[in-house]
């Protein structure tokens, strides 16, 4: 596939302009599997949103628990004549409650990290494609040097410095991916700059700032999008991955990986909820995360459209 | 196809014919040296009790026999004598003497950066006088009556081969020559350590001629190990496995109460303590915790069966005070305090503090059993009687270098008593920390009564061992009723092992390879 068959690809879009959103959701919901993705991850938001409201306790409030009802099985009554749906953990939490909670957690950390990644990535990613030279130069070698390092290990030695908390993961997550985000901006921000449009707004002589922002930007939105939304699923997993060997968040406020961590020791004991339902809402998560990414990326990318 | 099941047959076959006199046996501390003096570590010590021995060894509960010293007796109020038993020799040939032991002593206050040195039960030792290569006595300033609880945690080496030796050439086992059971195969790092047999022990003929200490730290890893088979026997059983390792026919389990106290540490000193808070998190004028009702409050929140039943999933002992029932010097007055939130609730309105206040608890994460479960628990029980309390969990070795520095205001912390009586916790935890007098060592909430520090200081030099007893029930009753620490529960120490093969359960947790014995199933 070369240039001019992309172009006439865009040709017929171009006719359709007062349509393009309605063209978006046809072309996405050609995917059967991606539809009900997108319906669970709706639905996991959704629950994560109104935990509070939903929940049948608070599985952070210390005076809402208790260790009396500890590692009761799915469907059990607590003393206090609470049912525990998914069962209790091993301090006497509403596994289904502290799923909320958790996803509520995960999500938040994994879409704050993403966001902020993206921001620092795509002015990074901006500024080495449109200064070229040393600028360029310095930028990305340290995104060489930092994509050279496992992501996970960068995180254990940035928290095993600046302390715990949730504050401190989110900065660790952005620290892990905010190079991803500035290599693919730079590379189609790279491929823009060379184009007609962008030669003829410099004939024009607008700012650099107007040229970058309004003109090279919009173009490099669409491969940025695709590599966030499966970031978003690498953050939650990474967060998960660092609650799990207890580097995360505070141990009364359990957030998915660290639910998981709880029951591991139980897992060999025939007490197998207390790690089950949690990775299962994991895995849900970072599954539809992905499926959802996968179908975007293909109804994005010219290059794959029929 | 066939080929790799006559393999798997062979293999099997050979697996069958190994001789039978090898044990591998999973621990569940980290060793962190073989040097017997750098580090006083229970999980040091096991291994060094293989290698080394001590002049005064201990039976299962802890009660003194007699080690590489035949017999000792007191000849003034100043001095120990000491017989060094005669014809024991060192894995490399040659004889012990008085000398050896004289340097051992000696050589416990001279490791380089020890992060927990020997020298608290060494201090009082004034000199070592070699009367005879098999006669040593040993001099002390006062009356020093614990001597010879206190020189049982001495390992002795041989002078020839640790003369000038550093902690790394006992690590490498050049150094590592002692009169012990096993001689040191090779010792690799977070992994395992490997023990051959001392033919020319002095003592009982162990049964195992090779041992393996695999180092499996990971809970549901070393359970694992047991059941496939890779280890005969582990230490430690995790709580979250011993239901399912009692019902199961081809294990057998073995189990003792522990000398370690898990108790809280509380601030009682400070008048601004950096963790007490009012409920909305700012910090508090005054020190709720100096008030002696309070600290009463806590203990009756507490519901220390719960933490029993719940968290140690029954392999714990609810505790009113240091040492199990039976040991010596606990106090016959001493109970536990019943779990009662309302009376909590009527101390703390009495003590000034209706609504309560906010507190943190910091623990260790990987160092007692259920460490941080137990102290989630304990916040969830003091918030339900008003204090809302924080839980904050971090590693040990974070955990007692803060908590060293008085960083914390309330802490859940451990103690197990190696001298197996009651001064051992009075002095290290609740004596008013003194440097001088090396009184009060782990009292990181600095605790202090003056007429405690008097009891225990007579007690410390009452020869007569039931005056003695009586004086340390009695400082015991005073620093109990000031709630000095809570303690919440003893730990009960577990072995398992395949059946066929029994175990001593030992009060101390040590794992002694040599008290593993064929049994006839």
């Amino acid at each position: 596939m070369n240039v001019s068959d992309a172009l006439i690809e865009r040709a017929p879009a171009a006719a359709h302009v007062e349509a393009p959103l309605r063209r978006f959701v046809a072309m996405y919901a050609e995917s059967r599997i991606a539809v009900v993705a997108l319906v669970v991850l709706v639905g996991i938001l959704l629950c994560a949103v109104s935990a509070p409201l939903i929940s049948p306790q608070n599985p952070y409030d210390l005076a809402q628990i208790d260790i009396l009802d500890a590692r009761l099985p799915p469907g059990e009554k607590s003393a206090g004549g609470m049912t525990f749906v998914l069962g209790s953990d091993d301090q006497g939490r509403d596994m289904l409650s502290a799923i909320f909670y958790g996803l509520r957690i995960s999500l938040g950390v994994g879409i704050a990290a993403t966001v902020a990644a993206v921001g620092l990535g795509l002015g990074f990613g901006l500024i080495a494609a449109y200064a070229g030279g040393r600028v360029d130069a310095l930028i990305m070698r340290v995104v060489d040097l930092q994509l050279s390092f496992p992501a996970i290990l960068i995180a254990l030695v940035l928290l095993a410095v600046v302390g715990q908390g949730v504050d401190k993961i989110i900065i660790a997550l952005i620290t892990v991916q905010w190079a991803y985000y500035a290599r693919t901006v730079r590379s189609s921000a790279l491929v823009e700059r060379g184009k007609d449009y962008v030669e003829a707004a410099r004939c024009l002589r607008l700012s650099p700032a107007r040229i970058l922002f309004r003109h090279i930007l919009p173009n490099c939105l669409p491969p940025l999008i695709v590599v966030a939304t499966v970031q978003v699923a690498h953050a939650i997993a990474l967060e998960a991955t660092l609650s799990f060997l207890g580097l995360g968040l505070p141990i009364t406020q359990p957030s998915l990986g660290l639910l998981i961590s709880n029951g591991f020791s139980y897992l060999l004991s025939g007490k197998y909820w207390i790690s089950f339902y949690p990775g299962i809402a994991l895995l849900m998560t970072i599954m539809s995360i992905n499926l959802v990414a996968d179908q975007l990326r293909d109804v994005l990318n010219p290059r794959l459209s029929r | 196809m066939d080929l790799r099941l006559l393999l798997v047959g062979l293999l099997l076959g050979w697996a069958a014919q190994a001789p039978a006199q090898q044990i591998s046996i999973g621990l569940g501390g980290d060793v962190t040296s073989i040097d017997p003096h750098y580090h006083n570590l229970t999980p040091n010590n096991n291994v060094a009790d293989h290698i080394f021995g001590t002049l005064v060894h201990k039976d299962e509960k802890q009660r003194p026999l007699p080690g590489l010293a035949e017999s000792w007796r007191p000849i003034d109020d100043l001095t120990w004598e000491f017989k060094i038993r005669k014809g024991v020799k060192f894995h490399d040939g040659s004889d012990l003497s008085a000398e050896d032991v004289a340097f051992s002593i000696d050589r416990t206050g001279k490791v380089p950066s020890s992060p927990a040195p020997f020298t608290i039960y060494t201090k009082q030792v004034t000199e070592a006088i070699v009367v005879d290569p098999h006669t040593l006595r040993l001099k002390s300033a006062a009356p020093y009556p614990n001597m010879v609880i206190d020189i049982s945690t001495v390992q002795i080496v041989s002078k020839k081969a640790a003369g000038a030796a550093s902690t790394d050439d006992f690590n490498s086992g050049k150094a590592a020559i002692g009169a012990g059971p096993y001689k040191l195969a090779r010792y690799v790092r977070g992994d395992r350590i490997e023990l051959v047999r001392n033919d020319a022990y002095w003592g009982p003929k162990p049964h195992w001629e090779r041992v393996t200490f695999r180092l499996l730290t990971n809970d549901p890893a070393r359970v694992a190990a047991l059941l496939a088979g890779d280890v005969q026997a582990i230490e430690n059983i995790p709580t979250a496995d011993m239901a399912r390792l009692a019902k199961n026919p081809g294990f057998g389990i073995f189990r003792t109460v522990s000398n370690r106290v898990i108790y809280l540490h509380i601030d009682s000193n400070r008048d601004k303590s950096p963790f007490v808070t009012d409920k909305a998190g700012k910090a508090l004028e005054r020190n709720p915790l100096k008030d002696v009702r309070v600290r009463r409050a806590m203990s009756k929140a507490i519901n220390r069966q719960a933490i029993v039943d719940r968290v140690m999933e029954g392999l714990a002992i609810p505790a009113g005070q240091l040492l199990p029932d039976g040991m010596y010097g606990v106090s016959p007055r001493v109970k536990a305090d019943a779990f009662d939130v309302d009376a909590a609730k009527k101390l703390l309105a009495e003590a000034g503090y209706p609504d309560g206040f906010g507190l943190t608890i910091h623990t260790p994460n990987n160092r007692y059993v259920n460490d941080e479960q137990i102290a989630q628990a304990v916040a969830q029980m003091l918030t339900r009687a008003g204090i809302q309390t924080k839980v904050e969990a971090m590693p040990a070795n974070i955990f007692f270098s803060r908590g060293s520095k008085l960083d914390f205001s309330f802490m859940l912390v451990g103690w197990g008593a190696d001298t197996g009586e009651v001064s051992s916790p009075l002095k290290s935890l609740l004596a008013t920390y003194s440097k001088e007098k090396g009184m009060g060592a782990a009292n990181r909430g600095r605790y202090s009564n003056p007429k405690m520090d008097q009891i225990l200081e007579q007690a410390l030099a009452t020869v007569d061992d039931g005056k003695r007893e009586l004086l340390l029930q009695q400082a015991v009753d005073v620093a109990m009723a000031d709630v000095g620490v809570i303690p919440t529960h003893f730990q009960v120490n577990t072995w398992a092992a395949r059946k066929g093969i029994g175990y001593t359960a030992r009060t101390d947790e040590r794992t002694h390879a040599h008290a593993f014995v064929p049994v006839k199933p």
